[in-house]
């Protein structure tokens, strides 16, 4: 009797909270369409006032028009603890400056985030801040450009360079967002196992012939793999990289630029990288697929548990396997990606490791777009944020945070700013295509199935141009 | 109206409430709601889309006939998929049952250990597909795991078992074996509903141990045999989480069950439409293998009450 | 005769337990894996005794995101879990009482349709779902995560319809002669005898409910309304780092809860019950 009693008053206090819950909502419907309409009052002072004053005069203007009304804006990410915790902390900060908003937030792990995001952008109801990384390209209808929101002074980028900036364009310069965070790939290594083995170190124009030598004399003297696996960025920062490194600078390009095809003609020319692939797991100087599968995170990668002397990283990967390799009492150095030709191209480039971006479905556009510029641009913010996203991209917030880097940070810093200075083509994508995924997961089956003896080099490289043309088909 | 119509009425409303017919709907009512409302709708979408070229992230979808199922069967991969998840449905399933029940049967003896030793049994089965689960049966499978230096061991050649072909599947059928709890827990139940008279009865009669398993235990049993056959058949063909979390599918594709090759599609290739027509040929697939199930079944289920 | 019986017991308990310990294995290394710190882990040993144990991954782990602690993701995925299985217990045996002792017409369809429900992957279903709630103005919240228990679930309706197939037809008779209608057989006969079935529905399905994080990471959107099984996620990061430690301490903590239900469930499976009425 006492039990039925319990679960009686558990359901009926249930029931009670699912009341509350649903008066709240509604009663913060009424108060947001509101602020809506204030907003786009808001927002034509702003444009006004923008045309004949400086950004400096501009700024309070809008935050004093819409400081009477609250405005309610959500954002979500994807991440760690730490992320959490930190981006939480700079939302709260962002609040008490600016009490008339509040922030709703959410954050998952990373399949969760886009799992969720999917049901959101079917109901049309995505975050007024959202946080993409590589894959924008299926998100494109859901990204409100910043464009005009820079040109009215609201999101600041006086100090973003052009090629961060860049990191976050379509080709025609549309602003999709601002990064979060600059990124690049590199190859980590470790100085000491390369001494053992009696290979030369690598240098800033090392070759793909010097990595794979170097890979096989380590895998043959200490017994270890020469390069650990890159996982799915072998295709990024290897496979794909390898066709712009071929040729004049801007000749060729994986996809071309205005990502509607391919950017060269001969399949052939992915053939040396495949078959060097194959090569090195049948040498035992790679890991095989078995391998490949034990490494769950780039924390036991092979080169943190000792078993490779390289891995290629992105290098915002780079400080936490420099401090665990610390923690072993080994120091990790950080090479370039290789080339074609020593004195060829770099075919690398600056990318956003992710960005923040305004919804199409935000009713409160302008003041998302006021926190993103805020979220990248202040010095106390990014204080507290600790670069934990990768490279800031402003300039004074990067001088700021570098003045306590760690060890691996400024090593980190100072390959971000070698690479940058590499020459660039005139025009370049940073995007891929939708269906990108598609190529590299079956890019990835062929050079096993090369290496197996199933397919041959030539035939895989032509499988994976087939694949990667039938995106635009 | 007169006290007797009155009567009447109410007569023939009980009669009413009572009938077969309406009794049944009113019991199955939840079932009923529940399916129409959130069911049914999701279901014909899902139709409709394998018919399109339906993608998540632009909502457009086109009609494009059988275009999606055309490509399905020039697929490599989906081919190979189906082959592998049969593979795994035909020994993973059998297996987890003949062990569940086993285990069920050897922990219905009358001592005070039973307890202790069935959730001992049962454990494994909380842990789900857990992060950590997958890194543990990672570790074990490893070059240098656990079953690797018992192979060498004994003196036997150790296994590259994810990166084999052929043998990678078999880290994923184990764990599914592993996890036989929920069905073992089913068969105690139906254990425990077996009169003891039968037994007395069969003891009398001078029936040993395997006999009184085989006369009594498995007939008494079989509705609820039946029953976890057709269910660990279809959740086995669903199996989405250990390949995704252990092998991603990998080596060449050689773990790429259905269900994530469904996810591969719909989610990470962004091609909902061709998820949505793999989805309707495997529903097909095992429907088929259900009712071949439910066909043979009249020729060893014996059922107390007159209908199966 | 009696030594015989000795050795015999012996052996049964020895192998039992051998076995059973092969089997907890890999959850021992998960529980031990929460006092090891992130290193010692991924290094991967398989011994099960850290090499200096610590707490601090509970108290990392507890504390949880920006403020909101494990106290809220347990209470959350109780109350969630306890909801959904009695609802499930409830609407599951009312339709597997239709399914099996009625005959009405559209029963066979409706037994196939409930089949057919399980034959679809979620992941081509959940997003016109979401939809639907999204369109009722459930979403977000704790509705569309209950609501679908009350309306049976296929696995229970169809376990249920089994144990009803041991009972008797006979007893239903006998009441039907004696003028029950079939609202009372449903509640004073079969449901009573239904004790085991009933008892594994709600050992099972209070387990899946608490493990289920597709359902809670689409209906809900506060991080203070999330249950553990979501919040035990977020402690991976495939792009960047996973706090294991702290992920294996909260998951070994979210055992205990569905390892208590099945002890307190169990006794009613190890006992003998359900005998009474059988003799028919």
């Amino acid at each position: 009797m006492k039990k039925k009693a319990l679960s009686l008053l558990l359901a009926s206090s249930m029931v009670a909270t699912l009341l509350a819950g649903c008066g709240s909502s509604n009663a913060d419907t009424a108060p947001t369409t509101a602020a809506d309409e204030e907003t786009t009052a808001a927002s034509d002072t702003t444009t006004a006032a923008a045309a004949e004053a400086e950004e400096a005069t501009t700024t309070p203007a809008a935050e004093n028009a819409v400081s009477s009304e609250p405005i309610t804006l959500r954002m979500a990410w994807w991440g760690s603890q730490d992320r959490h915790d930190k981006t939480i902390a700079a939302i709260e900060l962002y609040e008490s400056l600016h009490p008339e908003i509040t922030i709703e937030y959410e954050y998952y792990s990373f399949d969760d985030y886009f799992t969720k995001l999917n049901t959101l952008v079917a109901s049309d109801e995505v975050w007024d801040v959202f946080q993409l990384g590589g894959n924008f390209p299926m998100y494109m209808d859901k990204i409100h450009p910043l464009d005009e929101y820079i040109d009215a002074g609201i999101v600041d980028t006086a100090k973003f360079s052009e090629s961060n900036l860049k990191t976050t364009q379509t080709t025609d310069g549309t602003q999709l967002g601002l990064t979060n965070g600059i990124n690049t790939y590199g190859i980590a290594y470790d100085p000491a196992m390369f001494e053992e083995a009696g290979v030369d170190l690598p240098t800033d124009t090392w070759t793909w012939d010097d990595y794979h030598k170097a890979a096989d004399a380590i895998a043959d003297s200490l017994g270890i793999f020469g390069s650990s696996t890159f996982l799915s960025s072998d295709f990024i920062a290897g496979c794909s990289t390898f066709i712009p490194q071929q040729g004049d600078l801007g000749q060729y390009s994986f996809f071309n630029l205005d990502l509607t095809g391919m950017g060269f003609d001969d399949p052939q020319m992915l053939t040396p990288f495949i078959q060097m692939r194959a090569d090195m797991i049948n040498k035992g100087s790679y890991p095989d697929a078995g391998a490949s599968a034990e490494v769950t995170n780039i924390e036991n990668d092979f080169l943190v548990t000792g078993e490779a002397a390289m891995t290629w990283v992105a290098v915002n990967q780079f400080p936490t396997i420099y401090d665990d390799c610390k923690e072993q009492g080994r120091t990790l150095a950080l090479a370039p990606v290789p080339r074609y030709t020593s004195d060829g191209n770099a075919g690398a480039m600056i990318q956003s490791s992710q960005m923040l971006c305004v919804s199409e479905d935000s009713e409160q556009k302008e003041a998302a777009a006021a926190f993103i510029s805020w979220f990248e641009n202040d010095v106390d913010c990014n204080n507290i944020l600790q670069a934990e996203r990768g490279i800031p991209a402003n300039e004074d917030v990067r001088a700021a945070l570098s003045e306590n880097a760690t060890e691996g940070q400024q090593i980190m810093y100072d390959f971000v700013d070698k690479v940058s200075q590499e020459p660039m083509p005139e025009e370049y994508n940073v995007l891929s295509p939708d269906g990108q995924n598609e190529v590299q997961d079956n890019y990835l089956n062929y050079i096993q199935q090369v290496a197996s003896g199933e397919l041959t080099a030539e035939e895989a490289a032509q499988k994976t141009y087939d694949d990667a043309g039938a995106i635009f088909n | 109206m007169s006290t007797a119509a009155v009567a009447v009425k109410k007569n023939s409303f009980r009669k009413f409430m009572n009938s077969n017919n309406t009794v049944g709907h009113v019991f199955a009512f939840p079932f009923i709601f529940g399916f129409i409302c959130f069911s049914l709708i999701p279901i014909i979408m899902s139709l409709y889309y394998s018919f399109t070229d339906f993608s998540l992230g632009s909502k457009q979808a086109e009609f494009i006939g059988f275009a999606n199922f055309i490509k399905l069967f020039q697929d490599e991969v989906f081919g190979k998929s189906i082959l592998k998840t049969l593979q795994y449905v035909a020994i993973s399933v059998p297996l987890k049952l003949a062990f569940a029940l086993l285990v069920a049967f050897v922990l219905t003896r009358p001592t005070r250990m039973v307890t202790l030793y069935r959730s001992l049994y049962y454990v494994p089965s909380l842990v789900g597909g857990s992060v950590a689960v997958a890194l543990v049966w990672k570790q074990l499978f490893a070059r240098r795991g656990l079953f690797n230096s018992l192979l060498t061991g004994v003196g036997l050649q150790k296994i590259n078992w994810f990166g084999n072909e052929s043998l990678a599947i078999y880290p994923l059928i184990l764990m599914a074996v592993w996890q036989f709890g929920s069905s073992m827990i089913i068969f105690a139940a139906g254990l425990k509903e077996i009169p003891p008279e039968y037994y007395e009865a069969a003891e009398i009669d001078g029936a040993n141990g395997p006999a009184k398993f085989f006369r009594i235990t498995l007939p008494c049993l079989s509705p609820i045999i039946l029953y976890n056959l057709i269910m660990q058949t279809i959740s086995a063909f669903m199996t989405f989480t250990q390949a995704f979390i252990i092998t991603a599918g990998g080596p060449n594709n050689a773990t790429m069950l259905y269900a994530l090759e469904v996810y591969n599609q719909a989610f990470k290739y962004n091609k909902m439409g061709y998820a949505c027509a793999m989805s309707w040929i495997m529903l097909i697939v095992m429907s088929i293998i259900t009712l071949a199930i439910f066909k043979t079944s009249r020729l060893w289920v014996f059922s107390e009450s007159d209908e199966g | 005769m009696r030594e015989k019986k000795l050795i015999r017991k012996i052996v049964y308990h020895v192998l039992v337990i051998l076995f059973g310990i092969a089997m907890v294995y890999p959850v021992m290394w998960m529980i031990s894996g929460s006092f090891k710190d992130n290193a010692e882990i991924l290094r991967g040993t398989l011994a099960l005794i850290p090499r200096e144990p610590k707490m601090t991954n509970y108290a990392t782990g507890w504390k949880g995101f920006g403020g909101t602690t494990f106290a809220t993701f347990f209470k959350n995925s109780f109350i969630v879990s306890s909801i959904a299985t009695f609802g499930c217990v409830l609407s599951s045996s009312l339709v597997a009482y239709a399914l099996s002792r009625i005959r009405f017409r559209g029963r066979g369809f409706w037994f196939t349709c409930m089949l057919a429900t399980m034959m679809l992957p979620t992941q081509v279903i959940m997003i016109p779902q979401y939809l639907i709630y999204y369109r009722l103005g459930m979403v977000p919240g704790y509705v569309p995560l209950i609501l679908p228990y009350f309306c049976g679930q296929a696995f229970f309706i169809y376990q249920m319809m089994q144990f009803m197939q041991g009972i008797p037809r006979e007893l239903d008779e006998a009441a039907e002669i004696d003028g029950c209608s079939k609202y009372r057989i449903y509640s004073q006969i079969i449901l009573p005898l239904l004790k085991p079935s009933i008892v594994t529905t709600i050992i099972i399905q209070f387990y899946w409910k608490w493990d289920d994080y597709m359902g809670p990471l689409l209906y809900l959107s506060r991080p203070q309304s999330y249950t553990a099984s979501i919040a035990i996620k977020l402690f991976a990061d495939s792009a960047s780092v996973t706090d294991y430690g702290a992920m294996f301490a909260m998951s070994t903590l979210s055992l205990i809860p569905v390892f208590l239900i099945f002890l307190v469930f169990n006794r009613y499976l190890v006992q003998g019950i359900g005998t009474s009425g059988l003799k028919g």
